[in-house]
């Protein structure tokens, strides 16, 4: 079963041993379209606004699971003209959620074999999907090897009532096969790994 | 209900029809060829051999004590707080939808891409009453709009030019769209968001059940199902029963194992997993999640030689390497699954008088047991259902008269000589003379294949040259 020592050599979801799960998990991110960014934690406030400007955001959400970190970054986007909003304040208007720039979230954990980050029903299921541009802190600690270690962990992450891995923009190739980013989902997803802990 | 080409029509007639587009001759091949190219690729480091065996055992197990896992699904699903419902067949599956969505005064509906959906052909009962439904996958929302169906288990629109897809999206615009497959998108992107915000009741299907958590697993790409299941006030889930899978722990094999063979990817940007409503607390969600478990046909197939077919995880792999499916694509079989998967599970869920000419279109060539995640034996399954027409006497009379007549001749040594003898000649002037096509059930054979010329002189006389 997943167990088994050799089953990294099966399945590509999985770490090998000579892997360093950090520098895979950002690759692999990059190798799907998603942006990445390793920082130290006193440097977080300055990326999101960098990235919001960057992209031309104006409404921003943010999510329970930034924890402490949350007054901290709503602040800081405040004061500089940011629009923003603790997401489950405006979950529930449709309209203010739909006309969303981007959202800033966190994340239970991130999937170094895969870039892939986890996030769960208990911050919102519908937060790191409806804007065009997603930003997603993750924490180093909280980065795992691979798929058969997250399925492990899942009933101890508090997820809630849904648990979702999300890899990269929101894709089809439905036309043609022309990959085309951004369908339902954001467009822009970008990861900020912390060196350190999100505190506020 | 709407037509069923299927039973008003031959699959070499669809299949006549399907070929004389040039399109489809070069889009199937192509985009199939991507996805094989892209799992073979993934897997050059890794075993991929080893990890669909650990899929079949998986399965295999599972499939073996479904009664067991389906109450233990069933059982968690509820612990979760989600209503669960059984249908013996699609029109029990079609009433319980049907009901819930009265029951909450629902209006609109979006649609998650379900295979499942289509089988119980839900979405005519839905409009009939009352209704909006909105297919909310790319692919299948052209599909709805042009009132046709998809031809691809995980790629709907694999029939369709992007000047096809532009004048349907056009249609709907009420002006002229760009031909760019990235507007046509952001067109979809932007009208799809107004249904998804809209709607009282999202529907999916399932690609994984997990009985030891309760939890739906929904696998895709452009982030509708997350949406489907993140928007709406009801959320409800129409799942085959043998998708179940026994442990959250089994993803770590199904994951990149139906992620693998159905796109070549790593993962797809989402796998959600849902295990249940909005709980206190949470921000979103549905208010009430349903789970309607689809016998159809399924149930009956335990304990018989056809009993791995479930254990299907409608990867579309089988169709991506099938050399019939790749010239005639989806439509051709002429019921929702094509290719090889379909034409094992055509005859068995329609009846052989329906579907049971589907397992003949096939070369046997083994490319689909060679593909599948799971190591479905995709072509022992066809010769059993070839075997299975020809016992209860469903094959066309000229097929049962052309093997009875082989069979006579060739059990005596001597009608064996007179017959290769005879067949010899007569092929050779027949075909001298163009009229192969007349001659009875090999005329229908040598119908689109190339006979081969009988030797003079039959094998068996020749050894006394030989030596």
């Amino acid at each position: 079963m997943p167990e088994t020592p050799e089953f990294w050599a099966l399945a590509p979801t999985e770490l090998a041993p000579s892997d360093d799960p950090i520098v895979r998990f950002l690759t692999e991110i990059e190798k799907v379209s998603g942006t990445t960014v390793r920082l130290d934690p006193t440097e977080l406030v300055g990326e999101i606004t960098t990235q919001l400007a960057a992209v031309g955001a104006h409404r921003v959400a943010l999510t329970a699971d930034l924890g402490d970190a949350r007054p901290l970054i709503a602040e800081a986007l405040g004061s500089a003209g940011y629009e923003v909003s603790d997401y489950e304040l405006i979950a529930d208007d449709r309209e203010v959620v739909r006309m969303l720039d981007a959202t800033v979230t966190g994340c239970l954990a991130g999937v170094a074999a895969t870039g892939s980050i986890v996030t769960g029903g208990a911050a919102g299921r519908g937060g790191a999907l409806v804007a065009p541009t997603h930003i997603c802190v993750v924490e180093e600690r909280r980065v795992v090897d691979g798929l058969a270690t997250l399925m492990r962990l899942a009933p101890h992450l508090g997820a809630g009532s849904m648990m979702a891995l999300q890899t990269g923009p929101s894709r089809t190739a439905d036309i043609e096969k022309t990959l085309i980013i951004g369908v339902h989902g954001p467009k822009r997803v970008h990861v900020v790994l912390l060196e350190g802990v999100l505190t506020g | 209900m709407s037509t069923d080409p299927l039973t008003e029509s031959t699959f070499a007639e669809r299949s006549r029809a399907q070929l004389a587009k040039p399109f489809l001759r070069q889009a199937v091949p192509r985009a199939t060829d991507k996805a094989v190219n892209d799992l073979r690729a993934r897997f050059v480091y890794h075993d991929y051999d080893g990890l669909r065996e650990m899929g079949r055992e998986i399965r295999a197990r599972t499939i073996s004590n479904l009664d067991i896992y389906l109450d233990q699904f069933a059982d968690a699903l509820a612990a979760n707080g989600v209503h669960v419902h059984r249908a013996a067949d699609a029109a029990e599956a079609r009433e319980h939808i049907q009901r819930i969505c009265r029951e909450v005064g629902a209006t609109r509906v979006v649609k998650v891409k379900s295979m499942a959906t289509e089988e119980i052909e839900l979405n005519p009962a839905l409009a009939a009453d009352g209704l909006q439904i909105t297919e909310t996958d790319l692919g299948e929302y052209v599909v709805q709009l042009d009132g046709d169906k998809p031809s691809h288990i995980i790629a709907p629109i694999i029939h369709k030019t992007r000047g096809e897809i532009r004048e349907t999206l056009s249609r709907v615009a009420g002006r002229e769209l760009p031909d760019d497959a990235s507007e046509l998108t952001g067109f979809a992107r932007e009208t799809l968001r107004d249904a998804f915000m809209d709607a009282d009741v999202g529907i999916s299907g399932a690609n994984f059940g997990v009985a030891d958590s309760g939890t739906v697993v929904l696998v895709t790409n452009e982030g509708n199902g997350r949406m489907c299941t993140a928007m709406p006030r009801v959320h409800i889930s129409l799942m085959g029963i043998e998708r179940v899978i026994p442990r959250l722990d089994d993803l770590a094999v199904m994951l990149p194992l139906i992620t693998g063979a159905g796109t070549g990817q790593l993962i797809t940007s989402y796998v959600t997993m849902l295990s249940g409503p909005r709980q206190e607390g949470e921000p979103d969600g549905p208010e009430s999640m349903h789970v309607v478990l689809l016998d159809n046909g399924r149930r009956a197939l335990l304990g018989t030689a056809f009993q791995d077919v479930l254990h299907c995880i409608r990867c579309g792999a089988c169709q991506n390497v099938c050399p019939v499916y790749r010239q005639v694509g989806g439509h051709a079989y002429g019921w929702v699954y094509g290719g090889p998967i379909g034409a094992v599970l055509t005859p068995l869920f329609r009846g052989q008088a329906a579907g049971g000419e589907l397992p003949q279109a096939s070369t046997l060539c083994g490319a689909c047991d060679d593909i599948c995640p799971v190591k479905i034996p995709l072509h022992d399954l066809l010769l059993r259902l070839r075997q299975q027409r020809a016992d209860v006497g469903a094959a066309p009379w000229r097929e049962r008269m052309a093997a009875d007549l082989w069979a006579w001749a060739w059990s005596s040594p001597v009608r064996y000589r007179v017959v290769t003898r005879v067949s010899g000649t007569v092929v050779r002037v027949a075909s001298g003379l163009g009229l192969v096509g007349r001659l009875g059930p090999v005329g229908v054979w040598a119908r689109g294949r190339a006979l081969p010329m009988l030797a003079r002189r039959p094998f068996h006389t020749r050894r006394d040259h030989d030596a």
